[in-house]
């Protein structure tokens, strides 16, 4: 009797408390359909790793929209779909809990996307793997398809020979080049299924390989091809042994990563660097602008931080560095009326390298870092040019620097000079240049939310 | 009498020279738009250690891609704390700015030197790309990318972010402790989303 009334009560605290846990971590969270429903406990833990560190890119609700997401290139796996491109499965399939396991050990190599295995193992994988399943209905319905991956061919002189005239024969150098570094491609602009542009991967960069650079690895997206992109099953266009041989001639012509190089070779490296910047200067100052990330301070921010991808470079984002007065971020887009479209390539140049804006007057040596940029080589300047030549217009009406009166300027100087106050810069949520109610952009008509909106 | 006068009209005329030139000083001090633009960048190029001495020709022309790459990237903007007039070199890259958000917290930039103690001497090679590529700290959890912008720097190529590593690894050591970050914070303006204070923070808790 005196057991079972104990069991009652544990169990009852045990449900009084795990409602007050659930409540508390449900206030933050956005509907999904995880929230809704009462989770088994390894969805729950999974739920909390997942929030902690896939948030961020892969978004709340697993759409591969976090806050961390507008600016990566390529873009994190949107999970709603249930389509995955690393698999081990027929094309079309949900990959094996294993596929995903290997995606999260050993991340996707040349993304956003480091391996995890340092920190999540066991359970605490098991179940990140069951929380990411739940964002794609597809999971609960299908099961995945393996493919018979049989036993590999050796690499040898023939086997790569042969391979060398699959490739040929599969018409690869069509998207990938004849070399496999992509140059020389007919086929190169492609939207994947999420309307987001794909390269072709080049080929002689196996450490770049997204889904591994093993044997195995290769002969499985030959096999299995890379659901949502360009890059089909070829299982219907060639044996697996011949695909065998294919995988082996492409590790074939793998060149060395610079942290094999020798010195020679170092050199040669760079130069051609530089060589193909002046080639393809857009595709150059992509990258520049990408890993600079031009667009952090040029678009603006929601209250949590997030970009909004429809304003990235378009400007906006408003920078109080007190008290040298207020400063919004131009709109760097090809916009003619509000962006760079009619400013001459010397007048971004002076902007970008020396701080010198169009009419002439001079910028604060922060937070634009022009004094930086000011050391980058020429050709490098050119190729960012370049790319802000081809970045699709959006307009968004920037308003010049405004300054402090002049007694609170003053009165700012001298808590800066004299007490030695901590003064911040404040930066602000929501658009602070005048945009079009209605933008349309590349993925269709979005309308800015304004700053009292983004506020709240 | 009249030397009295006089002397008033001196003290006046000092006295109001004096506070001219104080607020001229408060106005002008520093004259960041009145020096060349040129004196800013030679001072960003020249703030970086030479790499003349590295042996290894192999590791020279890497570390001095990961220079041109940390320079123009610009990381001394939020890893060098500020004295009065910019960026405080002999403490290049040694981390101690704030940078407080409402959603996030704040956060304390690192030290990048490589000292054993203070730096990145106690980090390996890949916890510095973790961190670089996926905003990765080494207990597993993820910093804001909006204070160490990971999320741009991702999409630095492996052979890039190598280089990066590479360099960092030859910067003057500077014992500088960084304190941890603060997990709370609330801004001074209720309006504003995220702050960022360049004075060295480090120094600023010791008071």
């Amino acid at each position: 009797m005196k057991k079972g009334m104990l069991r009652i009560v544990v169990l009852v605290l045990g449900f009084l408390i795990a409602t007050v846990f659930w409540q508390g971590s449900n206030n933050t969270v956005l509907s999904t359909p995880a929230a809704e429903e009462n989770l088994a406990p390894v969805l729950s833990l999974g739920k909390i790793l997942y929030e902690e560190r896939c948030m961020q890119c892969h978004g709340r609700d697993g759409r591969g929209n976090g806050p961390a997401a507008p600016l990566l290139s390529p873009k994190p796996r949107d999970f709603s779909s249930g389509k995955f491109k690393f698999r081990s499965t027929e094309s079309g399939s949900i990959p094996t809990d294993q596929d995903l396991i290997r995606s999260i050990n050993e991340g996707i190599h040349g993304t956003s996307m480091t391996g995890w295995s340092d920190f999540v193992a066991g359970d605490s994988l098991t179940s990140v793997v069951e929380y990411v399943k739940m964002f794609s209905p597809r999971f609960a319905r299908e099961t995945p398809m393996p493919v018979r991956v049989g036993s590999p061919v050796p690499s040898s002189s023939s086997s790569i020979a042969t391979g060398r005239k699959v490739y040929q024969t599969l018409q690869c150098g069509v998207c990938h080049g004849e070399d496999g570094t992509g140059k020389g491609a007919i086929a190169t602009d492609f939207m994947d299924e999420w309307e987001q542009p794909v390269g072709s991967t080049d080929l002689t960069q196996p450490w770049n390989f997204r889904g591994g650079a093993t044997a195995r690895d290769i002969f499985l997206r030959l096999r299995t091809g890379m659901d949502g992109t360009p890059m089909p099953s070829y299982t219907g266009s060639a044996t697996d042994i011949k695909l065998w041989h294919l995988a082996n001639y492409i590790l074939s012509i793998g060149r060395k990563p610079v942290w094999e190089m020798d010195e020679h070779e170092l050199r040669e490296h760079y130069a051609s660097i530089d060589v193909d910047a002046k080639k393809d200067p857009a595709k150059w100052g992509r990258y520049l602008v990408r890993v600079f990330g031009c667009a952090e301070c040029h678009s603006p921010i929601r209250a949590d931080g997030t970009l909004i991808d429809e304003y990235l470079l378009a400007g906006g984002q408003r920078f109080d560095p007190y008290p040298f007065g207020v400063y919004v971020t131009y709109n760097l887009t090809s916009d003619a009326e509000t962006g760079l479209g009619k400013w001459s390539d010397d007048e971004i140049r002076n902007a970008l390298t020396k701080g010198i804006r169009k009419d002439g007057s001079r910028m604060l040596p922060f937070p634009m870092a022009w004094p930086a940029y000011g050391n980058m080589k020429e050709g490098d300047v050119k190729a960012i040019i370049a790319y802000l030549r081809t970045v699709p217009p959006v307009y968004n009406k920037i308003p010049g620097p405004e300054s402090l009166n002049l007694f609170s300027y003053l009165w700012g100087k001298f808590r800066m000079l004299i007490l030695k106050d901590e003064l911040p810069a404040y930066i602000y949520p929501g658009n602070s240049g005048t945009s079009r109610a209605d933008v349309v952009t590349a993925t269709g008509t979005s309308k800015y939310p304004s700053v009292e909106e983004e506020k709240q | 009498m009249k030397m009295k006068k006089v002397l008033k009209w001196i003290g006046i005329i000092l006295g109001c020279i004096v506070v001219a030139g104080f607020l001229a000083f408060l106005y002008f001090i520093p004259p960041f738009t009145s020096i060349p633009p040129e004196t800013f960048i030679q001072q960003t190029a020249s703030a970086g250690p030479s790499l003349d001495d590295i042996r290894d020709p192999r590791v020279k022309i890497l570390a001095e891609r990961g220079k041109y790459l940390v320079t123009i990237g610009d990381c001394s903007g939020c890893h060098t704390p500020h004295g009065e007039e910019g960026p405080n070199l002999s403490k290049y890259l040694a981390g101690g700015i704030k940078l407080a958000s409402s959603a996030e917290g704040a956060v304390v930039s690192r030290n990048l030197t490589p000292d054993s103690e203070t730096g990145l001497g106690r980090r390996t090679d890949k916890e510095v790309k973790n961190m670089l590529r996926s905003g990765i700290r080494n207990d597993g959890s993820i910093v804001s990318h909006r204070a160490m912008p990971w999320g741009t720097f991702s999409n630095l190529t492996e052979e890039d972010r190598h280089a990066v590593v590479t360099y960092l690894r030859h910067l003057k050591p500077v014992r500088h402790k960084i304190p941890e970050s603060i997990q709370k914070t609330t801004l001074e303006d209720p309006n504003a989303a995220e702050a960022f204070y360049g004075y060295d923070y480090a120094i600023h808790q010791e008071k």
